[in-house]
């Protein structure tokens, strides 16, 4: 039974609901309705649950643990600019997604990111149709797909398929040398029901938002994915990086579940666009 | 540029260049893969192609190996081709069009002593081109090694996504399966198989790797492909399909779990003549076996344990700062 369920039927027995009879005799079969349901509703057991849980349902699990398959995205506007701002001709106004509302750069790299807003229009390299890497892919506006098994997970995302691995399978970091990896390197573990992903090993070629935001190859990442119903996850981030920012910073944003009746990815490759009319070979 | 970009695309230069230059004759050759230019890191080790001279076909039947929780059989892991890579279509062992061979290697064995054709339907193991598609396939061997225009540079030369089928021999790559899935992540690109029966996308949305429908047939993923760009190509040969094809692709798992055959059925009115089936060999890598720097290229993860479990680095190719492969490509 649900905190809402039981606290309606709590509502019932202390008899505080409703002064009028109408509705108290209604109220009762009303009760008698939902504890009958309760006791016959289905359990949830291995599989996910298909997209038509109610939000106020048990979280799908696998394994015991909460299993965030399926296709995500954010109807924040993030991406446009993490911080505070007015509107602009290339962006809606937004309160941004940072706690405490503005990233506390160091003052080299607070030069660096004006430079970067201000030739935002090319040298964002998203515009280019570079790998977004995270935690900017969680709040691109478009979609991700997540596929889980017990020993990681795989995010797909629609834009340019930089396919991401999350190890959960209690392995560390890769020993030897740096590989400045694109998306990093992603090792999960569960704290709770609150899968905790500590990424490090990052290049530097990518932007945090298309406002210029931007991080060094000492970027880390500890990202907390939490559900907070069925069809709603929590994304929080700690963003590090001592060469940019004075000290660590939060983000975070809410990705909702696509329900749409037999809603797919559809691939998103940019980079081709600049040479794919050339093939393949065409009937003269 | 930024060195760590410049890195993993010369990384793949190396890779690519030492193959070439060493191509095997016959068998197995071991010879070690050519040091990546401008100072950086040598490639893993080994980087020869595997290649088969010939390969079993496999009976379509029961599976009576693992299972996933929803039935499917279970096949994931690290997988590769066994005969060569995109270099020649109809002729793996053949070599790229106007590819040199190397002072001292040994000629190429006669041509009833190589590989197979991948395409095993004709008989005559040609693609069966309208003869307007032959002189475009012609054109593009012709260039393809002085690439004049655009259109003649193989679209794996500027970081494109393989394709069906070529993304099956282009490296390594590792399949995934989840209730309702097949995931192939494949060296460039990455292939999503819906199992739940939707509709395939509207014709009008053209993809690099297509749209793909599938079921089990006991030990048969059966996949129906459509959605298709074409725009891949099928290798440095040029042969190559519309966006009107249709794939029906068949992937016969062995019941030992450590080979399967790729046979493919291509159709498309506006470029062959008649469907034409496509036959490609495939292995399971494990753990037991070293590193491969072409069909199994993994790391073994860093972990307190004894158990050495398997691990495989993203896979993300940009192209951003000029050529790499045997084609170069110089960007303005």
């Amino acid at each position: 039974m649900t905190i809402l369920e039981s606290k309606f039927l709590n509502t019932k027995l202390m008899g505080t609901a409703t002064s009028q009879p109408g509705f108290r005799l209604r109220g009762l079969g009303f009760s008698l309705l939902l504890a009958a349901s309760v006791l016959v509703s289905p359990l949830v057991s291995g599989e996910a649950v298909a997209a038509t849980e109610t939000a106020s349902g048990k979280i799908p699990r696998l394994n015991g643990k909460p299993d965030f398959s399926g296709i995500w995205q954010t109807t924040s506007a993030a991406d446009y600019d993490l911080e505070p701002h007015s509107n602009r001709k290339d962006a809606p106004p937004g309160a941004g997604i940072v706690e405490g509302n503005y990233i506390p750069y160091l003052p080299k790299a607070l030069e660096q990111k004006k430079k970067n807003f201000e030739n935002r229009e090319t040298a964002d390299p998203a515009a280019k149709g570079y790998s977004l890497s995270w935690p900017r892919t969680a709040y691109y506006p478009e979609p991700f797909q997540i596929f889980q098994r017990k020993q990681d997970v795989t995010i797909v995302p629609q834009f340019g398929h930089s396919v991401r691995t999350i190890f959960t399978n209690g392995t560390k970091h890769h020993a030897g040398e740096a590989k400045e990896y694109w998306l990093g390197d992603s090792r999960g573990h569960w704290e709770g029901d609150t899968l905790v992903v500590d990424v490090t090993d990052f290049n530097d070629e990518t932007w945090l938002d298309r406002a210029g935001n931007f991080h060094s190859e000492a970027l880390h990442l500890v990202e907390h994915w939490k559900f907070l119903d069925a069809n709603t996850i929590e994304y929080k981030a700690t963003v590090e990086d001592p060469n940019v920012f004075s000290r660590p910073w939060n983000l975070s944003v809410i990705l909702h579940r696509h329900r749409e009746k037999n809603f797919q990815l559809i691939e998103d490759y940019r980079f081709t666009l600049d040479y794919d009319q050339y093939y393949p070979p065409k009937k003269p | 540029m930024k060195n760590s970009v410049r890195r993993h695309n010369l990384r793949r230069a190396g890779l690519l260049l030492g193959a070439f230059a060493l191509l095997p004759a016959l068998g197995q050759a071991q010879q070690a893969a050519a040091p990546a230019a401008g100072g950086q890191a040598a490639p893993r080790q080994g980087g020869s192609y595997s290649n088969e001279k010939s390969f079993s076909a496999i009976a379509e039947g029961k599976w009576n190996g693992p299972r996933l929780s929803d039935g499917q059989p279970d096949v994931q892991g690290h997988w590769s081709n066994t005969i060569a890579n995109h270099s020649n279509f109809t002729d793996p062992n053949g070599g790229a069009p106007g590819e040199q061979r190397r002072a001292g290697s040994a000629p190429l064995p006669p041509r009833a002593e190589r590989a197979p054709s991948r395409v095993s339907d004709p008989v005559d193991g040609q693609v069966p081109f309208q003869p307007w598609a032959a002189e475009k396939v012609k054109e593009f061997q012709t260039f393809f090694a002085n690439p004049i225009k655009p259109e003649y540079i193989e679209p794996l030369a500027r970081c494109a996504p393989a394709g069906v089928p070529k993304s099956l021999y282009w490296h390594g790559y590792e399949i995934r399966q989840y209730p309702g899935y097949v995931v192939f992540l494949f060296n460039s690109g990455t292939r999503i198989i819906h199992l739940d029966g939707k509709p395939h996308l509207p014709e009008n949305i053209k993809l690099w790797q297509a749209d793909s429908r599938g079921h089990w047939e006991g030990n048969t993923l059966v996949v129906d492909v459509t959605n298709n760009n074409a725009k891949s190509l099928f290798g440095r040969t040029g042969e190559f399909a519309s966006e009107n094809v249709h794939v029906t692709e068949r992937y016969t798992f062995d019941n030992s779990n450590k080979r399967y055959n790729y046979v493919a059925t291509f159709t498309d009115p506006t470029v062959y003549t008649r469907p034409f089936t496509v036959t490609i060999p495939a292995r399971r890598w494990t753990v037991e076996e070293k590193p491969n720097g072409w069909h199994f290229e993994t790391n073994l993860a860093n972990h307190d344990g004894k158990e050495r479990i398997l691990e495989r680095d993203e896979r993300i190719c940009t192209e951003n700062n000029g050529g790499f492969g045997v084609v170069a490509v110089s960007k303005k």
